[in-house]
């Protein structure tokens, strides 16, 4: 009798947390239907019954949202992690509750790695938080990228080793950067606050907050400011928006809803701030120093184009692709008479 | 009674233990140590009749049974091995070699041909001078022991006492340089010293094979920890009620694959699952291989040879999607052999992982193709050829654990399970019986009249 008043409470405690997340424009199109009855449950059985919950929903990756979700509850990152006996556990309330809350974000389309609030990259943990921009698998080769050009030209070594990153969103390059080589330090820019904020918290929480300095900047009209306090250095990385504005209305609801439009949308042709940051780079980088960015597959050969026709200053050295074979990346230095 | 009769007598009653023991139990060798030890004390010439015809039946037996054929060769004494022609005569062998090589390598250096010739020389005169040394010291005691039998047989009770003296001390240095000897005619396996990936996988059995393999890989994590190893999860793929279908783990760390390599195999459990409600006994399996891990240096693979599966394949990627689908799949083309992981949240980890089990998979292929021939005798198979040998039970109602390769039982399943002390009993054993069966394969290369 007793658990039935509990559970009975449960049920209105999400019933009232359902009204606070409308309000928030968070309920799914499909309305209040959608939310499986409360009731005592294993892990398995929560599991699952998410699991088919959002797939009748139609909201994408069923499974491991369920799983990811649950596992975070029960303190994990991944259910694989924990003891296979954890699976016939039944969930106290507080699960219970947190669990169906967490699920009703996700049942309205919110990315896992909101609902969670942390996602990894490489070997970081970084905390995420709308609207900021949820790092993408291919910036991790990006990060592997300009730490192999730092091997390979022995920089590793030099002192005072500067690099600067535009459009930093969680932090996720600047800190993986900085967590890798010891002797890096950092300037990470960003146009949003929320974007700044997110990034010094993630320093703060992995202890790299002394290396890295994060500036609220934006391209198009900070641009005096940048080139006077946040240069020369050895290496410009960034991943900026790229993706066309004709794009943008075909993106799935989880980025669309929850993204910050303007760390995605690059203009017509996915350029506009890509060119800010051509036209920038070579006032930024010391000489012989790389720019590497992260692009549409589409971007390449015009950017390269572009500075051989332009003559900026900056050398196009080479085209690199992702895992999936697609040209992704943009390696440049900067060639200049004077220094 | 001659040294050799009682040696005979001594192995017949053991084959004669052992031979009763199968048809008892159907197991052969249990509790050997204690049977034999009792007969020996009975009179051996009484049961000399029974034991001719009980040989013969053995005989037969080997033939009909090819498995059992490891119970055959037991465990020999140093002083057993020492009697064998064919380790006399490959001793004398590697003195002479030894002998031929130092001369070449001290040749003056004009006449010295081959700079790679002359370094392989030179390491193999540097690795054999210990074995030699050890040999020639045995010689020398040898002598001094035969010295000390003749002044046995003096008349002064004295000299007779000291001879004595000098003969016991004689025979234990014998005996210690024997043992170092030995040790150094085991051949050192290179790959004893690499990393290397643990894979279990559920066989027949369903569920309770699933719960047993569960287990096993607890088992493993835990002789890790015993071990002082790190322990890293690959990939692992639970099922519904918390057994476990497929998981791979990489193990590193001093000795771990000379230990775990004897693990591979098929283990099979007989017990009346969780899962049973008419309280009937099953019989289940669980599969172990033992990947070698290759360092980056000694095996490569070309990137062009690899076909990667992500999730993000399909449509625009990039910035265009978000997934938490992180699982990545490793195709090597020539091969046909693949690896995934979804193991982590990041898609780098996951690949990285992959990768590092793809490495391993394909370097136990290659291996495979350079020792199967060499091995392929053996009564403990490394490596492929041993995975589908069913090669341990773990028996819970009888509470024992044998290995169906050397033939030894131990008890307490639940304690073996922690993966501590027993494990390690049951390992130590194996070890001996691997490095014998090492042993004895050098000897027959160099002999064939034993």
């Amino acid at each position: 009798m007793e658990v039935l008043i509990k559970l009975n409470r449960l049920g209105c405690a999400v019933r009232l947390h359902k009204g606070a997340a409308r309000r928030q424009g968070l309920h799914s199109a499909s309305g209040g239907k959608d939310f499986p009855p409360i009731s005592r449950l294993n892990v398995q059985q929560a599991t699952v019954l998410w699991e088919q919950q959002f797939r009748q929903c139609g909201v994408p990756e069923p499974y491991l949202s369920s799983q990811y979700i649950m596992a975070h509850i029960l303190g994990a990152k991944t259910m694989a992690s924990l003891d296979p006996v954890i699976m016939t556990k039944e969930l106290t309330d507080v699960q219970t509750h947190q669990f169906w809350e967490l699920c009703s974000k996700r049942l309205a389309r919110m990315p896992v790695q909101y609902v969670i609030e942390e996602w990894d990259f490489r070997d970081l943990t970084l905390k995420m938080r709308p609207p900021v921009f949820i790092p993408r698998p291919e910036t991790e080769e990006l990060v592997g990228l300009v730490l192999a050009g730092f091997q390979s030209r022995q920089d590793s070594t030099v002192p005072g080793l500067r690099c600067l990153e535009l459009c930093c969103g969680s932090g996720a390059i600047s800190l993986s950067l900085l967590h890798s080589l010891p002797q890096l330090s950092a300037v990470a820019v960003d146009r949003s606050p929320e974007a700044v904020n997110l990034t010094q918290e993630n320093a703060l929480r992995l202890g790299l907050q002394d290396r890295l300095e994060v500036r609220q900047l934006d391209l198009t009209v900070d641009r005096a400011v940048l080139l006077k306090e946040c240069g020369p250095v050895n290496t410009l990385v960034s991943n900026p928006p790229y993706l066309f504005s004709q794009d943008m209305a075909s993106l799935e609801p989880e980025i669309l809803r929850f993204e910050d439009p303007a760390a995605l949308d690059g203009g017509a042709d996915g350029l506009q701030i890509i060119g800010q940051i051509l036209t920038l780079a070579p006032h930024l980088l010391k000489n012989g120093g790389l720019l590497y960015l992260e692009v549409d597959p589409r971007h390449p050969p015009v950017i390269q184009q572009f500075v051989e026709k332009e003559k900026i200053g900056l050398q196009y050295l080479q085209t690199n692709n992702d895992i999936t074979n697609r040209p992704r990346y943009c390696v440049l230095q900067r060639r200049g008479a004077e220094d | 009674m001659s040294l050799t009769g009682m040696f005979f007598c001594k192995t017949a009653v053991r084959q004669w233990v052992r031979l009763n023991c199968f048809k008892t139990h159907g197991c052969i060798l249990q509790n050997l140590r204690a049977c034999s030890s009792g007969m020996s004390r009975t009179d051996c010439m009484g049961i000399g009749r029974t034991i001719k015809s009980l040989h013969r039946m053995l005989q037969i037996r080997r033939t009909l049974h090819v498995t059992h054929q490891a119970m055959s060769t037991n465990l020999l004494s140093v002083e057993e091995l020492f009697r064998k022609k064919s380790l006399q005569q490959y001793l004398k062998e590697v003195e002479t070699e030894y002998r031929d090589l130092l001369k070449s390598v001290n040749l003056p250096e004009t006449e010295q041909v081959g700079e790679e010739d002359m370094k392989f020389k030179r390491t193999r005169v540097a690795n054999l001078a210990p074995l030699v040394e050890q040999v020639k010291n045995l010689e020398l005691k040898q002598k001094e022991y035969e010295e000390t039998e003749a002044l046995l047989k003096d008349e002064d009770p004295e000299m007779q006492e000291l001879a004595e003296i000098d003969r016991n001390a004689c025979q234990e240095a014998i005996q210690e340089l024997r043992q170092k000897i030995l040790s150094r005619l085991i051949p050192v396996e290179e790959l004893d010293e690499s990393d290397l990936v643990l894979e279990v996988c559920a066989g027949v059995g369903g569920q309770e094979a699933m719960l047993f393999t569960a287990e096993v890989f607890d088992m493993y994590q835990n002789f890790a920890a015993f071990q002082g190893w790190l322990f890293e999860v690959l990939e692992y793929m639970p099922s519904e009620i918390g057994g476990l279908r497929h998981a791979t783990a990489s193990i590193s760390g001093p000795q771990s694959y000379m230990k775990m390599k004897f693990e591979g195999g098929v283990h099979r459990v007989q017990r009346v699952p969780r899962t049973e409600k008419q309280g009937r006994m099953h019989t289940s399996t669980m599969t172990v291989a033992i990947l070698p891990q290759p360092t980056e240096i000694t095996f490569t693979i070309n990137p062009k040879d690899l076909r990667i599966e992500t999730k993000r394949a399909s449509g625009a990627g990039g910035q265009h999607v978000n997934t938490t689908d992180s699982a990545v799949r490793m195709v090597h083309i020539p091969t046909g052999v693949v690896s995934e992981c979804q193991q982590e949240r990041s898609q780098l980890r996951n690949r990285e992982k992959a990768m590092q089990i793809l490495r391993a998979k394909l370097y136990s292929l290659k291996l495979e193709d350079e020792t199967s021939k060499r091995y392929q005798a053996r009564k403990i198979q490394i490596g492929t050829k041993g995975r589908s040998e069913k090669i341990r039970t773990y028996n819970f109602s009888q509470d024992r654990i044998t290995d169906h390769r050397i033939g030894k039982t131990l008890h307490d399943v639940k304690g073996f399970l922690l993966g501590e002390e027993l494990l390690e009993e049951m390992n130590e054993a194996l070890q001996q019986f691997a490095e014998q069966e090492a042993l004895m394969d050098i000897l027959k290369e160099h002999t064939s009249d034993d």
